[in-house]
């Protein structure tokens, strides 16, 4: 018997920008695929600027979501404010859809507990970016446990990239929420690469969609670079999810175009002739093509985004860069509600360290 | 099921052999019927059913040995809750509502004990300084050292003595060393002089019946370590010789007694004394003693139990030679009599080997 | 407690816990139970008997059985404001739940400013002494206590298991809630249940003295109580303090005994190396050091796997292991 399962795969668009099935009625709203094609543009620009902030020691560690932002823009701009988000580390583009402001998105990376504090409501309940792999997955079926509970009409989005779905906290995490039909999707950012480990060995399933089928529920591929089949599959599925209908694992293949983070060298691992084909078939010039095809985008309405968008991440670079250094004491603020009486003598030893180290600097 | 478990059947029986079984799976028993007889080690007791019921099995057959608590017949039915699911809950016991104090109790601001560090501790103890008599001068009544220190000064200007020196320094405190460590146990004997040619001083014929009674009985030629519990034993006897000086007392070590002739030791002796006496001899020669005599006699007094200076385990005390009335072969005598004490480690020798080497000694002793 | 009366039922550790999560569940509804078989069957223990019929399945769970699940989830239920109390059926099993413990559940308040918190408690059976099979046994509760952000309870009595259950509940922060299996059916005592909750992060002063201060927490609160007792016989009065809280550890209490006493054994089932008794002893030398008239003695297990369990009372320390301790503190000096 073969083990191959045969799961949907969504593609609306070719790496062109052609389309290679008929669009759904959602998509007759030019003014929303307009609005997605910006949005991708301006978590580029973003992303770009993040990286030259790294280059320069302006901020630390950065995780680039270069060739990922379709996946993002569509899951944010369909999820509403009363849904939770809980990401992983390379999921800029949701982040600034859900509100999470661009200093924030800064501070984090730079080094600040505050870039974590979002202050925009509509991210209010959403999970910080989570660093080990797969644990959010957990959460996101805590979170959506908590919205079963209490009979509310919410749905949770959890992303994870392929090297993630190894891991036992993903596959407890899709066990539960299959035996519980949990209003979460599980989005898997397919990008084909866990750091220097390539899809083909990090696991034998054909798709890893089909890991949904173990834990009872259904699970589809999207492609990944083509916003409106992510769009389409993400609406379908959060409505589900709301509604009652239980989890959804949608599979987005993409390519990581970038560097895992700042830190790596991706070229130790892959090839440049591998990189420039994948670059054929990244999410932004295909929907910009698809674009000026319907006479929606032009070359003059290209330079305009471009510079509104800069003027964007500049503000917020000037923002990031004049927030001063937290107070000392507030490393200890949030630890526990309060700080322990029983631990009070910490506090003095960590005032004094300060004052001695003050002092120092003053020699 | 519902098990019924073998009872204690009194007297602290943990077992007992069934005899007969009275009943079979299926009977439906009631409360008190005879289920069993067991035979215990006492006595052949028939147990009852505890309850109505329906039997489900029964656990061991005639001849078989149960212990207390373990199945003895199932009763069909439910069983009782086990409260978990591996192991074994002890239940019992039956407490007073719980009292305590949240925190500390209200004693914790009673008077406190004096503070000091364990340095200073440890100087007091030494010293023979009571913390609790003194108000320390450090912050918050903190002892310190010199404190310590002044309090012994004091103490012993108000007993207004002269501070020991030198050798009666260290008397004192070896001294005392070894009666706090040492279980001393001392016995007496006399050697029959009458065989000697002439009875003068003795202590060269002294140190070669010693160094013959360490043939004899080994073990107390050696050393003892109270602390490891162990013991070494000596092929030569180094016997250091108790000298008496008006600065206090000396104990130069003649070595290799058994080794050496009459007259090399004497010569020995006789060099080891002229340096005690000119205060020039080297420390080492008074060092690494394995027995020790004292020759006390020579000044006056017969028996003694004198301190044995650990690591040696024995000490023999000779007194004063003395014409004597004695009974030599059925007839009244009169001989020259030296009187003789062993003092052993009962720690590391035993009465026997201590008795056994005395004996030997004086032997030794009574030849021409 | 003078307020007892006679008909005042007698209620073990166990009971105490069913007692104090009926009342927590009764009080707030935010409050959920889950773990492992805790509905229908009312927990391995029976600790949560009578919880789902009287709450139901919504709020009295019955998860799959993954313990890195259980974690995960209340990590994300407790985001949302829910209180969950997750029982893991014995503490050799948490491990798989350690990387949420760690990771996540000491920590997303800090992280996030105290944007999202959780305030979860997890309940789990320590130690050994019920025969039970291997990794059923442990007690590896400085695992927990070192970990920023954590509190790590151990009650050592049905009263003390009622108050400060409630309070782990009400606390704002994950609490690490230890219960010593071999006390869950001994020593039943009158409690009522009046909801009144006692503190965390102090000391309880289990019984007065001036001569010594045992300092212990958990099962062995039993032998250490005993050891008192014999102590007494012998005419040497011991504080007995039942740390309960292990992390925050209320140092000042321990300080005012031992600066009274001068003499302190500590006394845990733990291995010995790095275990909180390390912590107790050190923080007591920095404090008291010139009020001590001895060197501060541990009593602890040896640094070894639990054996099964027909050597497990070797593993656990005994009265006379105790009083062994204790006569060298006593006749130091």
């Amino acid at each position: 018997m073969s083990n191959r399962i045969e799961l949907p795969y969504t593609r609306f668009l070719d790496p062109e920008g052609r389309l290679v099935g008929e669009l759904p009625v959602w998509a007759d709203d030019f003014n929303l695929l307009t609005d997605l094609y910006r949005r991708m543009v301006l978590t580029r620009l973003f992303d770009q600027k993040a990286v030259a902030l790294q280059r320069t020691g302006r901020i630390g560690t950065y995780a680039p979501t270069l060739g990922q932002e379709a996946i993002g823009v569509a899951i944010g701009s369909l999820m509403r404010a009363e849904d939770v988000l809980v990401p992983y580390y390379r999921d800029t583009a949701v982040q600034l859809m859900r509100g999470v402001r661009m200093e924030e998105i800064l501070l984090y990376w730079g080094g600040d507990e505050r870039g974590s504090d979002f202050q925009d409501p509509r991210s209010n309940e959403d999970f910080p970016i989570c660093v080990p792999i797969a644990t959010q997955s957990l959460h996101a079926c805590g979170v959506a446990t908590a919205i079963k509970i209490r009979g509310q009409h919410r749905a949770v989005v959890t992303t994870c990239g392929d090297g993630a779905t190894s891991k036992g906290d993903f596959l407890e995490a899709l066990n539960v929420a299959g035996a519980w039909q949990l209003p979460v999707v599980f989005v898997v950012n397919n990008n084909q690469w866990a750091i220097s480990v390539p899809r083909r060995i990090q696991s034998g399933a054909p798709t890893l969609a089909q890991k949904a089928i173990g834990a009872g529920f259904h699970g589809e591929q999207v492609d990944g670079n083509d916003v409106l089949a992510v769009y389409d599959r993400m609406q379908w599925a959060l409505d589900r999810a709301r509604h009652g209908k239980g989890p959804i694992l949608l599979e987005c293949m993409s390519y990581r175009l970038g560097d895992h983070t700042t830190a790596d060298d991706a070229t130790r691992y892959r090839s440049a002739e591998e990189v420039k084909a994948a670059w054929q078939d990244e999410p932004i010039k295909r929907m910009q093509a698809f674009l000026a095809s319907h006479k929606v985008w032009d070359e003059g309405r290209e330079q305009a985004l471009i510079a509104d968008c800069q003027r964007q991440v500049q503000v917020a670079v000037d923002n990031f860069e004049g927030v001063g250094i937290q107070p000392v004491e507030s490393v200890l603020d949030h630890v526990y509600a309060r700080w322990p009486a029983a631990l009070g003598e910490q506090r003095e030893m960590l005032l004094e360290r300060v004052a001695r180290r003050e002092e120092q600097g003053h020699e | 099921m519902k098990y019924f478990k073998l009872p204690d059947l009194g007297e602290g029986l943990q077992e007992a052999e069934i005899v007969q079984w009275h009943v079979k799976v299926g009977d439906n028993v009631k409360a008190d019927q005879l289920l069993v007889s067991v035979e215990t080690a006492k006595a052949l007791v028939d147990i009852p059913a505890p309850h109505d019921g329906v039997v489900a099995k029964t656990f061991g057959k005639e001849g078989d040995i149960l212990h207390v608590g373990e199945p003895l017949l199932g009763y069909e039915g439910e069983d009782a809750d086990a409260g978990t699911v591996v192991g074994r809950l002890e239940g019992g016991g039956n407490a007073q509502a719980d009292s305590f104090f949240v925190g500390a109790a209200p004693s914790t601001r009673e008077h406190l004990a004096p503070r000091a560090t364990p340095a200073v501790r440890q100087l007091a103890r030494q010293m023979g300084v009571e913390l609790a008599a003194l108000a320390g001068s450090g912050p918050d009544g903190l002892v310190t050292r010199a404190d310590v220190e002044q309090a012994a000064q004091s103490a012993r200007d108000s007993f207004g003595g002269e501070r020991l020196r030198g050798v009666r320094r260290s008397m004192a405190i070896n001294m005392a060393r070894s009666h706090a460590e040492v279980v001393p146990v001392t016995i007496f004997g006399d050697a029959d002089l009458h065989r000697w040619p002439e009875a003068r001083d003795p202590l060269i014929r002294l140190g070669k019946a010693i160094s013959a009674a360490c043939e004899v009985e080994p073990i107390l030629n050696s050393w003892f370590d109270g602390r490891a519990l162990s013991i070494r034993q000596h092929d030569k006897l180094d016997l250091g010789i108790a000298v008496d000086t008006p600065d206090g007392l000396f104990v130069p070590v003649l070595r290799n007694v058994g080794g050496r002739s009459a007259e090399d030791l004497k010569e020995g002796m006789s060099r080891l004394r002229a340096d005690v006496k000119a205060r020039s001899i080297p420390p080492q020669e008074m060092m690494g003693a394995t027995i020790t005599l004292s020759n006390f006699g020579t000044l006056f007094g017969r028996y003694a139990n004198p301190v044995v200076v650990p690591p040696q385990v024995a000490i023999i005390g000779a007194g004063g030679i003395r014409d004597e009335v004695v009974a030599w072969q059925g007839k009244v005598e009169i001989h020259p009599v030296l009187p003789l004490s062993l003092t052993f480690d009962h720690r590391a020798v035993t009465g026997g080997e201590a008795a056994r080497f005395l004996k030997a000694l004086v032997q030794a002793l009574e030849q021409p | 407690m003078s307020n007892l009366n006679a008909t005042t039922e007698k209620r073990a550790l166990l009971e105490a816990v069913n007692m104090a999560l009926h009342r927590a569940m009764q009080e707030d509804e935010n409050v959920v139970v889950l773990g492992e078989d805790v509905g229908i069957n009312g927990g391995v223990f029976r600790a949560t008997l009578g919880l789902r019929d009287r709450f139901g399945f919504k709020r009295v769970i019955d998860t799959p059985l993954a313990e890195t699940m259980i974690g995960g989830l209340a990590v994300g239920m407790a985001a949302q404001g829910l209180k969950p109390v997750v029982e893991i059926q014995f503490l050799g099993f948490i491990y798989a739940a350690m990387e949420h413990l760690v990771s996540h559940a000491s920590r997303i308040r800090c992280r996030t400013r105290g944007r999202l918190t959780c305030p979860l408690v997890l309940r789990s059976p320590m130690g050994a002494g019920i025969r039970a099979p291997e990794h059923h046994s442990e007690s590896t509760e400085a695992l927990f206590a070192h970990v920023p952000g954590l509190r790590v309870v151990i009650p050592s009595s049905p009263a003390r298991a009622y108050g400060l259950l409630l309070a782990a509940i009400d606390d704002p922060d994950p609490v690490i809630f230890l219960e010593p299996t071999r006390l869950y059916r001994m020593n039943p005592q009158p409690i009522i249940d009046d909801g009144k909750r006692l503190p965390l992060d102090s000391c309880f002063t289990l019984r007065e003295g001036s001569d010594i201060t045992l300092v212990s927490w958990g099962a062995s609160i039993h032998e250490t109580l005993q050891a008192a007792t014999r102590l007494e016989g012998q005419g040497v009065s011991a504080e007995v303090i039942d740390v309960a809280s292990i992390k925050p550890l209320d140092l000042d209490t321990l300080e005012a005994s031992v600066r009274k006493t001068g003499r302190c054994v500590i006394v845990h089932e733990a291995p010995r190396s790095c275990g909180v008794g390390a912590e107790i002893a050190a923080s007591l030398y920095e404090r008291v050091l010139l009020d001590l008239q001895a060197p501060i003695q541990r009593v602890t297990a040896p640094d070894i796997p639990p054996p099964l369990y027909r050597l497990e009372q070797l593993y656990i320390p005994s009265p006379e292991d105790i009083l062994a301790a204790c006569d060298l503190v006593l006749n130091y000096a």
